[in-house]
């Protein structure tokens, strides 16, 4: 489907950024989950106008509702792949959805990477890995599990068991469409519904305890939370993240490639809903100009 | 320019330089992309340092044998001796300090 402006994460930026570039009358469709926004658990009561603490979910439910009435769409996954087609963006969803789309926002917000369990720091690059893309290769023939819940641990157990010959997927409840987790225990990967608590070796990776005790022998463990990073997404429309993993931004918060544009906490601290939404605004207005532009 | 390694010029380009920084990547992981702007930085910069560059994809015999299990991941040589290796994207400042200490 084609589009004016996509924008990718659906937490206060991303949200006000669609507002304002749907009421630019510009066609704008916004990609992302609420729920995995990081003001959606945040009890807020410095936000102006708002008398607190009001719940962020609350927040964002108004939002996508405003959003919704200036005629934008919502879509609620995450995206998987972003590529630069031309002058054009083409974005793809985790249920196979694609958008062409003039213009990009990225308002991603900031990945939790690191899980923080016994054992995870000591072994970095002795079997615990943080890209299992970059690292399937180092373990084929071997026993490795996946740490994660969404897309990008539903996509990673699959991409396993290419490689290792027993990929075990430790979720507290899988939240990546019912596609992808079928596509992963249709490869041969088993799913354990139990916490991890803790990565043993000696030297190298060697079991991984579980909430309930039990103990996985194993070779590898791939930390894979959350939805594709913005810093993945970034390099992928042809753009250098920052060392920090943040997106720098002009003043209009344009990237260096034209037609792409990011705001919120992916462009840096403090992490603010306020700020954030501040700078959705600029992004919404910068991203629909340009769509304009363009046609 | 940075020597691109394999099997059959790794230990003779070891060997034949004092301190080595060898950048061990594949073309598909993203960090890799973002260190390998740094390590060719590096490269034009040091005076002390060989600096090359490993795919470790095409050359699996030699990332078992540094047991590479993730990328990217810089080795660093004296005088033909493993003497550091350090895994994951890391800042320019930070390569720099490690080697500095070489």
């Amino acid at each position: 489907m084609e589009t004016d402006v996509v924008v990718i994460g659906a937490g206060p930026s991303g949200v006000q950024a669609a507002i304002y570039a749907a009421r630019r009358k510009v066609s704008t469709v916004i990609i992302g989950k609420p729920s995995n926004s990081a003001a959606a658990d945040a009890r807020i009561e410095n936000y102006f106008g708002v008398i607190g603490p009001v719940r962020g979910r609350d927040l964002l439910d108004n939002g996508i509702i405003q959003v919704k009435s200036f005629g934008a769409e919502f879509v609620e996954e995450n995206v998987i792949t972003a590529e630069r087609d031309g002058k054009s963006f083409i974005i793809r969803t985790e249920s196979g959805k694609e958008y062409t789309a003039k213009s990009v926002i990225m308002a991603t917000g900031i990945s939790r990477v690191k899980l923080g369990i016994p054992g995870e720091k000591e072994f970095i690059g002795r079997g615990v890995s943080y890209c299992s893309v970059c690292d399937c290769n180092f373990f084929k023939g071997k026993t490795v599990a996946v740490i994660g819940d969404e897309t990008e641990a539903a996509m990673a157990a699959e991409l396993m068991t290419k490689y290792a010959t027993q990929v075990y997927w430790i979720t507290k409840g899988p939240k990546a469409v019912k596609a992808l987790v079928d596509r992963a225990l249709l490869a041969g990967v088993i799913m354990k519904d139990v916490s991890p608590k803790e990565i043993r070796g000696d030297g190298k990776v060697e079991s991984l305890v579980l909430g309930d005790d039990s103990e996985i022998d194993l070779d590898g463990v791939f930390i894979e939370l959350g939805a594709k990073s913005a810093a993945d997404l970034a390099m992928d429309m042809d753009l250098m993240p920052e060392m920090d993993n943040t997106i720098k931004v002009d003043a209009k918060y344009a990237t260096k490639v034209p037609g792409l544009f990011a705001c919120g906490d992916v462009v840096g601290k403090p992490w603010q809903v306020a700020r954030a939404v501040g700078q959705g605004c600029m992004a919404g207005l910068s991203a629909a100009d340009y769509a304009k532009g363009t046609k | 320019m940075i020597t691109e390694l394999n099997e059959s010029n790794f230990d003779s380009f070891i060997d034949s330089h004092n301190k080595v920084l060898i950048d061990c990547w594949a073309p598909w992981c993203g960090p890799c992309r973002r260190m390998g702007p740094i390590v060719d930085e590096i490269s034009s910069e040091t005076k002390d340092f060989a600096v090359a560059k490993l795919n470790t994809d095409e050359n699996q015999a030699i990332s078992t044998r540094f047991r590479i299990n993730a990328i990217p991941t810089l080795l660093v040589f004296k005088d033909g001796v493993l003497v550091q290796t350090l895994v994951g994207l890391r800042p320019k400042d930070d390569i720099l300090k490690i080697m500095s200490g070489i």
